[in-house]
C-alpha cells in the first residue's frame, strides 16, 4: 500500500489493476500454449500428444510424424504466430495514429497495396529470372504497403471525418485488389495457382527460410513498437497534449506509420492479406486488460494476435479438410462482428 | 504596475520580444512583447479570432514563431528540445478529447511522462504527485472513473490536474473556464491563485469572462485586430474606455464597477 493514509474501504485500485493485467497475461499464455499444441496435433495426420513430445524432443527422426511436424506444421505454426502478432500490432499502431478504433492495415487498404506490388513482382520476376527470395517479397510488400499508406494519408489530410477515412481506405483496397486480379488473370504461368492461393490469404507452404526472414523483420519491429509505448501513452490524449509532454510528434508519427506498414507488409508477403485481426485483437485485449495503457497493450496485442491467427489457421486447415479455407475468410468471420460491436459501443457512448 | 515591477527583479518564465504568430506566412498577431514572472497570472482578453489561441499555441511550441523571439526561463523557446520545453511549460486546451478505457488517473498520469524514463513507467513518487494534483483540483474521488463518463466540467478539472502534476514553471491555459459552471469557475480561480502563491509558477491564459479575468489577473493583455492594443494591471484595463474599444461596445454597456457587460434593455 503506497498510501497508508488511504481512507478508501475497497482495495487499492492500482493493485486491482495489476492483478487484472497479470491474470490477462497468464490467460493469454495458456491460450497460446493450447492453440500451439492443437495446431501441431490436429490435421490430416492426427498426432497424439505423447508422440508430439517425442518428436519435439528430437526422437523418431525417420518417422512421418517427425517430417510433418518439423517441416510443415512447426514452421507454419511459428509463422502464423509471429504474423498474427505483427497484424495485431500493425492495427494497434494505426489506431493510435488515426485515433480511430476501426483503423487497421486491411481496412485502410495497406494490405491490398502490399498484395498488388507483391503480385506484380512475382509475375515479373518469375517470368524473367524465376528466382524469388523471401526478402524480395518483403521488400515488394513494403513498397506496396507504403504507397497505399501514403495515399490514405494524403486523403486523411483533406478529410477530417474518421468514417470517411475508413471508406477511402476500403476504396484503395478495392482498387488494389482489382488490379491484382487483372494481373493474375493475364499472367499465364505455372505459378498462377500459388499466386491465387496466396492472394486469398493462407499460411500454407511456409518453410524455415521464410520463418527466418519474417522473424528477423517482425521481432525487432515488435520490440520497436514496445519502445514507442511511452509516446503512445502521451498520444492517447491527442497530438497537442503529446507535444506538450515532450513527444517529438512528427518523428513519432513517421515511426508509427513506418512500423505499421512494415509489419503489415511482412504479413502480406508471406501469407497474403489477412483481414480484421488488426482491429479485433487490440480491441478484445484492451477489454480483457481493462486499460488501454500501451506498455501492457502492445505485448498483449502481440500475444493475442498470435493466438487469434493460430486458432483461425487451425479452423482454416481442419474445418473442411482436406480443402483449406482461406485464412482471411476465417478471420473475417470472427473479426468483423468485433468491428460491429465497436461501432455499436461508440454509438452508445455518443447517446 | 507594482506586480510587474516586482516581477522584473526575478527571471521571467516567459518573455517575448517582437513575437509574430500565425499560420502560414502572414502573421495573425505581431509585435507581441510580454512577460510572465514567477507568481504572476497574465490574462489575454479580446474578441474571438484576435489571435489569443494562436499566441498560446506558439508559446506552447505548437507553432513556430513567424518573427521575434520567445524565451522560457531565459532560454530561447526554439532552441529547447521537446522534453526540455515539457519540463518548463504545460498546457490545458479547450479541445474535446476522446479516450478509450482511460481512467481519470490515467489521464492525469500522462502529465508525469516528461519526468519518466524510456518506457514511461511512473515511480511511487510520481504517483504521489499525481495524487496531490488531483486532490488540489478536487478530482481524486473520480480517479478510477472512466474519463469519458465525466461531465465536461469534471473533465476540464482532470485535465487541469494533468497540467499541474507535470510541474512546469509556466502554465498555459486556453479558455480554462469553458464548460465550467459558475461554482467551478470560481473554484478554478482559487486553485490557480493557490498555485501561483504556493509554487511560484507563472500562468498565461486566455479568458472570455471579463469579471473573472478582472478578479484573478495580475496583468491583462488586450488583443485585437492583430495587435496588442494595451496591457496593464486590471485597474488600468478594466475601465469603460478600454473595454468598449476592445470589444467595439456602445459606450455604457460595460459596467466598470461590477466588471460585467450589460445588454441593452431592448435586446433582452
Amino acid at each position: 500500500m503506497r498510501h497508508s493514509q488511504g481512507t478508501e474501504a475497497q482495495a487499492d485500485p492500482l493493485a486491482v489493476r495489476r492483478t487484472r493485467v497479470c491474470a490477462t497475461f497468464a490467460l493469454l499464455a495458456v491460450l497460446l500454449l493450447v492453440a500451439a499444441t492443437l495446431n501441431l496435433c490436429l490435421g490430416s495426420l492426427h498426432v497424439p500428444l505423447s508422440d508430439l513430445l517425442d518428436v519435439l524432443a528430437g526422437r523418431d527422426r525417420t518417422s512421418t510424424v517427425y517430417q510433418v511436424i518439423w517441416s510443415i506444421r512447426l514452421p507454419r505454426l511459428i509463422a502464423a504466430g509471429l504474423l498474427g502478432g505483427a497484424l495485431a500490432l500493425s492495427g494497434l499502431l494505426l489506431q493510435t495514429f488515426f485515433n480511430n478504433p476501426i483503423a487497421g492495415p486491411y481496412i485502410l487498404g495497406v494490405s491490398s497495396g502490399a498484395k498488388l506490388v507483391v503480385a506484380a513482382t512475382m509475375i515479373l520476376v518469375v517470368g524473367s529470372s524465376g528466382v524469388l527470395t523471401s526478402w524480395m517479397l518483403v521488400l515488394a510488400a513494403f513498397v506496396g504497403s507504403t504507397l497505399a499508406m501514403v495515399f490514405v494519408l494524403v486523403v486523411s489530410q483533406r478529410i477530417r471525418s474518421a468514417s470517411m477515412l475508413i471508406v477511402a481506405g476500403v476504396m484503395v483496397g478495392y482498387i488494389c485488389s482489382a488490379l491484382t486480379d487483372f494481373l493474375i488473370t493475364f499472367a499465364s504461368d505455372a505459378n498462377i495457382v500459388n499466386l491465387r492461393n496466396w492472394s486469398q490469404g493462407s499460411f500454407s507452404g511456409i518453410n524455415w527460410t521464410d520463418v527466418a526472414t519474417l522473424t528477423v523483420v517482425v521481432v525487432p519491429a515488435a520490440a520497436f513498437a514496445l519502445a514507442l509505448s511511452k509516446p503512445m501513452a502521451a498520444y492517447q490524449l491527442g497530438e497537442r497534449y503529446a507535444l506538450s509532454v515532450g513527444v517529438n510528434v512528427r518523428a513519432f508519427r513517421v515511426g508509427l506509420i513506418a512500423l505499421s506498414s512494415l509489419l503489415a507488409a511482412c504479413v502480406t508477403a508471406f501469407a497474403g492479406p489477412i483481414s480484421f485481426v488488426g482491429i479485433a485483437v487490440p480491441h478484445i485485449v484492451k477489454r480483457l486488460l481493462g486499460t488501454s495503457r500501451p506498455l501492457v497493450v502492445v505485448p498483449a496485442s502481440f500475444l493475442g494476435g498470435a493466438i487469434f491467427c493460430l486458432a483461425c489457421d487451425l479452423i482454416a486447415r481442419t474445418a473442411l479438410a482436406p480443402t483449406e479455407v482461406s485464412i482471411s475468410a476465417v478471420t473475417a468471420l470472427f473479426g468483423a462482428p468485433v468491428v460491429i460491436a465497436i461501432l455499436l459501443g461508440r454509438q452508445r457512448q455518443v447517446d | 504596475m507594482t506586480a510587474r515591477e516586482e516581477g522584473q527583479a526575478m527571471q521571467p518564465m516567459l518573455k517575448t520580444e517582437e513575437l509574430a504568430v500565425g499560420y502560414g506566412a502572414s502573421p495573425l498577431l505581431a509585435g507581441v512583447d510580454l512577460s510572465v514572472t514567477p507568481g504572476q497570472i497574465v490574462t489575454l482578453i479580446g474578441p474571438n479570432g484576435a489571435g489569443k489561441s494562436t499566441l498560446l499555441r506558439t508559446v506552447a511550441g505548437e507553432l513556430a514563431p513567424l518573427g521575434g523571439v520567445a524565451y522560457l526561463s531565459g532560454r530561447r523557446l526554439d532552441k529547447l528540445s521537446d522534453r526540455e520545453r515539457a519540463l518548463e511549460l504545460s498546457v490545458l486546451l479547450t479541445e474535446r478529447l476522446r479516450t478509450d478505457l482511460m481512467t481519470c488517473e490515467d489521464v492525469v498520469e500522462t502529465g508525469r511522462l516528461p519526468h519518466t524514463g524510456r518506457l514511461g513507467i511512473l515511480s511511487p513518487d510520481d504517483h504521489d504527485r499525481v495524487r496531490a494534483a488531483m486532490e488540489l483540483v478536487g478530482v481524486w474521488e473520480f480517479r478510477t472513473n472512466d474519463f469519458m463518463r465525466l461531465s465536461d466540467g469534471q473533465r476540464q478539472r482532470v485535465l487541469l490536474a494533468r497540467a499541474i502534476c507535470q510541474e512546469p514553471r509556466l502554465l498555459v491555459l486556453d479558455e480554462p473556464t469553458s464548460y465550467l459552471d459558475i461554482r467551478y469557475q470560481i473554484e478554478l480561480l482559487g486553485v490557480l491563485r493557490q498555485l501561483v502563491a504556493t509554487r511560484g509558477l507563472g500562468i498565461l491564459m486566455s479568458l472570455h469572462e471579463l469579471p473573472l479575468a478582472r478578479r484573478i489577473s495580475d496583468w491583462v493583455v488586450c488583443v485585437k485586430d492583430g495587435d496588442i492594443t494595451m496591457q496593464g494591471s486590471p485597474e488600468q484595463v478594466f475601465v469603460p474606455e478600454v473595454i468598449d474599444a476592445l470589444y467595439d461596445l456602445e459606450p455604457g454597456v460595460y459596467d466598470a464597477t461590477t466588471g460585467s457587460v450589460e445588454l441593452p434593455a431592448d435586446r433582452r
